[in-house]
């Protein structure tokens, strides 16, 4: 015992530890054969028990398990775990009776062995040693990371997920590693073929110009269509509306001529009194209404009976030209004092 | 396309009955032409028909190298270089020229075996972060990751130790990540046919295991003193104190081979 655990001992710094195990269990076993206490009668027992045999090599088994999942924990310098490890398997190896339970303690070896030369290789690595670990965390401090004040926090989730990591985190490393690297940039088409060919986009923008174009202007047509009915409509219909007016004053009071000028003018609105001008002229065209001068050498005007139409028609036309400038529209105001409009404004807007 | 397969049908032999061959096979049938070979065949052929050719070989280059997959030879010959491939070593002699003094990238071939081509850049990268504001690709965060334990391991890594470390960086090969999705398809797949990496079985290991070494466009495009400098600057170390990757990386510019002796 004592000499396989000097063998133990030395197995991190040197490769032959394991041998060094070997030789002191076969000097063991075949040495002192009454300081075991192994009785013949006792080792056949212990050879056939299949429970005991279960048990070496569901132990051993454990053990290979064990140094293969806690790797990194065994390579850690910090601890003597691949010792205790091989301690555990002398003590196993004592028992092996069989060549399965032999295969396996030479399994266990084999990935010893392997963890061994590893901390081997540590050992003998000048400088500081590159703790991965670490590493990591520096890691994650540069990737600004956010870690949780509250202890809590951490114990509650493992230790694994303290903290989070921003949604550049990747980016920042990446930024960092590039000048780092001498890698050809990627090259991509700024836009479209290779092969630049102007013609091609022009002549679609040209038709695409010609297209609405020629729908605009027969567009216009009808609108201007529509407007002039509509425009006419609303004339004849502005006619008629005043020839009412005239109609309804006259028969109000057939002998008090009405003034011209009080009848057109609007005192709110210059653009509506010319319009009542418009409309009026219409009516005196069409004979409708008639203008005179009274005995003050103003102009009066009265709708003409419906008898009397055809016989003024022909003889006494004449034609003049109305003219009027806002600022004789407010002279006109202020000399006949007109406060009110005789024609009222349409309810309905046209335009 | 006729006139060309006449005037190819006027070379060697060899060219000629190889032509229906090649179609189907590989690179296997490919073999370099000689010198003479290449110079009859620059003969045939006017100085805008190989200037066009190698245009178009540069164009495959430069538009292959947006996935940073090196480019076979064959693949080459099959799709661009096609009745010129009596004139090969020209075109891309030619072609080389023409990323080195046009574009500032180095063609290199990094196997010599099955011959494959990369394409790196020929300036070193600017001081500090680069001025261009370029969008990053957050994978050559996590390829930089995975490069610098390597190197600072010394060279080879035992694949659980980087899904170790990645795991508490936060990315689990195990699970889908935000930014990366299937981080082991990432890692073992595509940077390693980027030639980023190399992933090989350990044999004997049960269950099957494997190893990361750096692939050979890493060791032409990736500076170990960089590296180095990155580890100083995060440790808040001096580079030196790990003196054997501060060896390694100043011993020769851009060598593969880890130096031997000490040079400080």
């Amino acid at each position: 015992m004592k000499r396989a655990r000097g063998g133990g001992d030395e197995e991190a710094p040197r490769q032959n530890g394991s041998a060094g195990r070997r030789k002191g269990d076969q000097q063991q076993s075949d040495g002192d054969d009454g300081a075991g206490a192994f009785g013949p009668a006792d080792l056949q027992d212990d050879d056939n028990d299949p429970g005991l045999r279960r048990e070496i090599r569901s132990k051993y088994r454990d053990l290979i398990n064990s140094v293969q999942q806690n790797r990194e924990d065994m390579l850690s310098p910090s601890n003597n775990k691949l010792t205790e490890v091989l301690e555990e398997a002398n003590k196993l190896f004592k028992d092996v009776r069989q060549a399965r339970e032999a295969a396996l303690d030479a399994q266990l070896l084999v990935v010893a062995t392997d963890l061994g030369k590893e901390k081997a290789s540590q050992l003998f690595a000048e400088g500081t040693a590159f703790d991965p670990t670490a590493y990591a965390e520096h890691l994650l401090s540069f990737m600004g990371l956010n870690r949780l004040e509250d202890g809590e926090d951490d114990q509650q989730n493992g230790g694994a997920v303290d903290g989070y990591l921003p949604q550049d985190a990747w980016h920042r490393v990446a930024r960092r590693a590039e000048c780092c690297f001498r890698t050809s940039p990627s090259f991509h088409y700024m836009m479209g073929s290779f092969h630049a060919e102007p013609p091609p986009p022009k002549q679609r923008i040209e038709r695409q110009r010609k297209a609405p174009s020629k729908e605009a202007k027969r567009m216009m047509p009808t609108q201007l269509k529509k407007m002039e009915s509509s425009h006419q409509e609303a004339t004849e219909k502005e006619v008629e509306r005043i020839l009412g007016y005239l109609k309804s004053y006259y028969q109000d009071d057939p002998t008090s001529p009405i003034s011209y000028f009080e009848f057109v003018i609007d005192p709110s609105s210059f653009s509506r009194t010319v319009e009542n001008i418009f409309h009026m002229s219409f009516l005196i065209r069409d004979g409708l209404a008639r203008m005179y001068l009274d005995n003050d050498k103003l102009p009066c005007i009265a709708p003409v009976e419906e008898g009397e139409v055809e016989a003024g028609g022909s003889c006494s036309r004449k034609q003049c030209i109305v003219a009027i400038s806002p600022k004789i529209w407010k002279e006109l105001i202020e000399a006949f004092d007109i406060r009110d409009t005789m024609i009222h404004p349409p309810s309905t807007q046209n335009e | 396309m006729t006139q060309r397969k006449r005037l190819s049908n006027t070379q060697s032999r060899r060219q000629s009955g190889s032509l229906v061959v090649q179609e189907e096979d590989d690179d296997t049938t490919f073999t370099q032409p000689s010198t003479s070979q290449v110079q009859r065949g620059l003969e045939k052929l006017t100085p805008a028909q190989v200037d066009q050719k190698t245009a178009e070989v540069v164009q495959y280059f430069l538009v292959k190298d947006q996935k940073k997959i090196p480019v076979r030879r064959a693949d080459l010959v099959k799709h661009v270089v096609k009745e010129y491939r009596n004139i090969y070593p020209e075109i891309i002699k030619r072609a080389a020229r023409t990323f080195d003094q046009v574009f500032g990238l180095k063609l290199v071939e990094i196997d010599p075996k099955s011959h494959m081509y990369i394409l790196i850049n020929k300036l070193e990268a600017a001081e500090g972060a680069s001025p261009i504001n370029s969008p990053t690709n957050p994978k050559m965060g996590l390829l930089f990751v995975i490069l610098s334990v390597i190197f600072m391991k010394g060279g080879v890594v035992r694949e659980n130790l980087i899904w170790n470390t990645l795991k508490k960086l936060r990315v689990d090969p195990g699970e889908k990540h935000e930014e990366f999705g299937d981080v082991k398809k990432v890692v073992t797949d595509e940077f390693v046919r980027q030639r980023y990496l190399e992933y090989a079985r350990i044999p004997h290991t049960e269950p099957i295991e494997h190893e990361f070494r750096w692939g050979q466009r890493a060791e032409l495009e990736v500076s170990k003193a960089k590296i180095l400098e990155f580890m100083g600057q995060l440790h808040e170390q001096d580079p030196q104190t790990w003196s054997q990757q501060y060896r390694e990386a100043h011993s020769v510019p851009n060598s593969s081979q880890p130096s031997t002796s000490s040079q400080r």
